[in-house]
């Protein structure tokens, strides 16, 4: 009966209902079966209001969507230019960088590729670059810095994991320290491999000119302090996480609407109805979530999952590698939000068992969804980069492999090498 | 929320002192925006799903399948509304409250009055012909 049940969730799931709607239905009849009552829904729902990092969520996706929102995106490739035009591959090594922080403030939800990559891919491409590389860098780029903080998957899942409460404690400063590292590694090897693939082609290198950097420095005056401002803050402790975002938020919004003047008032509207519904959208998935765990975790369901996986794997590596393979076809077909909070309950439990600690195996998740999200044949971004560039889908596919190629190899030494992800947090 | 949290930031470390329940008010701020951007994204037919499949289906079966997804989806909710309901009765009665005098049934009550909404929506979907779920 429950098997049969399960299915029945998983095709409807399949044909397009809302996901927390099905996560609901589980729940509620996990409770049915336990003869629970089930106005438990109640307390369950409401307990996502004692998340202490739960305000950080709201605050940060709307500054994201102000920052996507405005002529940021505009000004960092003008900066670029400026600053390392002159140098040998230097407009496609600073576009990783620029990408990556962009995403980690914005978020994964395409907008880099939209709104950033639309003025990337030009400039490139008139750089010199070839159009196969330049449309694979902006494509696989999209979701580079998902590791980076301030990220909203990072954050969500420091909130599950502690949520969960198994294996060692962890804060969210530990996670955000954690990413530094592999994020840096993939950044790196993107950038050889650029080196390595145009070093026979005819890059052009545009003059060195100290007034157009003064004037892209001087057009980026009030957003460039954001980033080390807000990391400083968290790093240093002297913000909490949900202050820090409030900082942002608050930043961003001056400088966006009264200084820069590039939302009104009536933009500004749109935009804050358009991060909640984005927010309501994650809540509501959460709180079934962790309604649901509960029943899972009453059903013992992790542990006996544990033991299964067990009496099949029994070394550490093996189930690694499974990890790996699992979540990279979860990071294709699920966006990185339901695939966070529906997983990560089930997974945690187990990788503890095996040894891996609870920030690892975050930094893990999230690598394999950052490249989950241009995975052949379904990552989300193959689509949105085909549909924002104009492209047939498959001429995406022949650019973006060699990126992803390049991030898989990353892949396996950050996931096997722990220390990599926990080098900064033990210092 | 935004100023309320920078006004908490400025108290707590330029004067030392912050307002003792303002933490629990800006999380229950949160569950309730939170809540009612739940409630817009269904008019939208926003919901994070899953929409792999539904691209391959003939045009009949996929607006079987949306009518299907919609039922579903109306009829958990409506539940939630329900039972949640049930529990915000309970905890009337117990008088707790969340922060400085607000009773905590009345913060709890955003979660059977957004699932009743949501439920509503769902089956004004369910009986529109439009094909606005599919956006």
């Amino acid at each position: 009966m429950i098997i049969a049940v399960s299915i029945l969730l998983i095709i409807i799931a399949l044909l397009g209902a809302p996901l927390f709607a099905i996560i609901a239905a589980a729940a509620l009849y996990g409770f049915y079966i336990e003869e629970i009552d089930l106005s438990v829904i109640g307390i369950e729902l409401y307990r996502i209001a004692n998340t202490p990092l739960l305000l950080a969520l709201p605050l940060f996706t709307f500054a994201g969507y102000l920052l996507s929102e405005s002529n940021t995106s505009k000004r960092l490739v003008n900066l670029s230019h400026a600053t390392v035009g002159w140098m040998t591959d230097g407009l496609a090594v600073i576009a990783f960088v620029i990408t990556a922080m962009f995403t980690a403030f914005t978020g994964a939800s395409g907008v880099t590729i939209v709104a950033l990559g639309a003025l990337l891919y030009p400039a490139l491409k008139q750089g010199g670059y070839s159009d196969k590389f330049s449309l694979g860098l902006v494509t696989s780029s999209g979701s580079l810095g998902l590791l980076l903080p301030p990220s909203l998957p990072l954050i969500l899942y420091g909130i599950i994991a502690q949520q969960l409460d198994v294996g060692d404690p962890i804060t969210l400063n530990q996670l955000f320290l954690a990413g530094l590292i592999p994020a840096a590694l993939m950044i790196i090897a993107l950038s050889m491999y650029t080196l390595y693939t145009n070093r026979n082609s005819n890059i052009e290198r545009i003059a060195f000119s100290k007034s157009r950097l003064k004037q892209a420095l001087w057009d980026m005056r009030w957003e460039l302090p954001m980033p080390p401002f807000v990391l400083g803050g968290i790093f240093s402790g002297y913000f909490a996480i949900s202050e820090a975002a409030a900082v942002t938020a608050l930043y961003v919004l001056i400088i966006e609407v009264f200084i820069y003047k590039e939302i009104s008032i009536h933009h500004l509207v749109k935009i804050m109805r358009d991060s909640m519904v984005m927010v309501g959208g994650i809540l509501l998935i959460l709180a079934v979530s962790l309604a649901f765990t509960n029943v899972l975790v009453d059903a013992e369901i992790p542990s006996k999952l544990f033991n299964f996986i067990q009496t099949h794997i029994d070394s550490k590596i093996t189930f690694l590698i499974l990890l790996n393979i699992f979540l990279l076809i979860l990071g294709a077909i699920l966006d990185i939000f339901s695939a966070l909070v529906i997983v990560v309950p089930l997974i945690l439990p187990i990788a503890v068992g095996y040894g891996i600690h609870p920030i690892h195996l975050g930094v893990i998740f999230l690598a394999n969804m950052q490249i989950g999200y241009f995975t052949p044949p379904i990552g989300m971004n193959l689509f949105i980069a085909s549909f924002r560039f104009k492209k047939p889908i498959s001429e995406i596919y022949h650019a973006t492999i060699p990126f992803m190629f390049v991030l898989l190899f990353v892949l396996l030494f950050i996931t096997y090498i722990p220390e990599l992800s926990m080098f900064l947090i033990e210092q | 929320m935004l100023g309320f949290a920078v006004l908490q930031i400025i108290l707590r470390n330029f004067f030392q002192s912050g307002i003792q329940w303002s933490d629990t008010f800006l999380r229950i701020l949160v569950l309730w925006l939170g809540l009612i951007g739940a409630m817009i994204a269904s008019r939208q037919g926003k919901h994070i799903n899953i929409d792999l499949l539904t691209k391959y289906l003939p045009e009949k079966l996929s607006i079987l399948s949306n009518k299907f997804c919609q039922l579903f989806t109306a009829i958990v909710c409506g539940l939630i509304a329900y039972h949640s309901f049930l529990f915000i009765l309970l905890e009337k009665e117990s008088g707790e409250t969340a922060f400085a005098n607000v009773p905590l049934w009345l913060c709890e009550s955003i979660i059977p009055f957004a699932f009743a909404v949501i439920t509503f929506r769902y089956i004004l979907m369910l009986f529109s012909d439009n094909q606005s779920y599919q956006q």
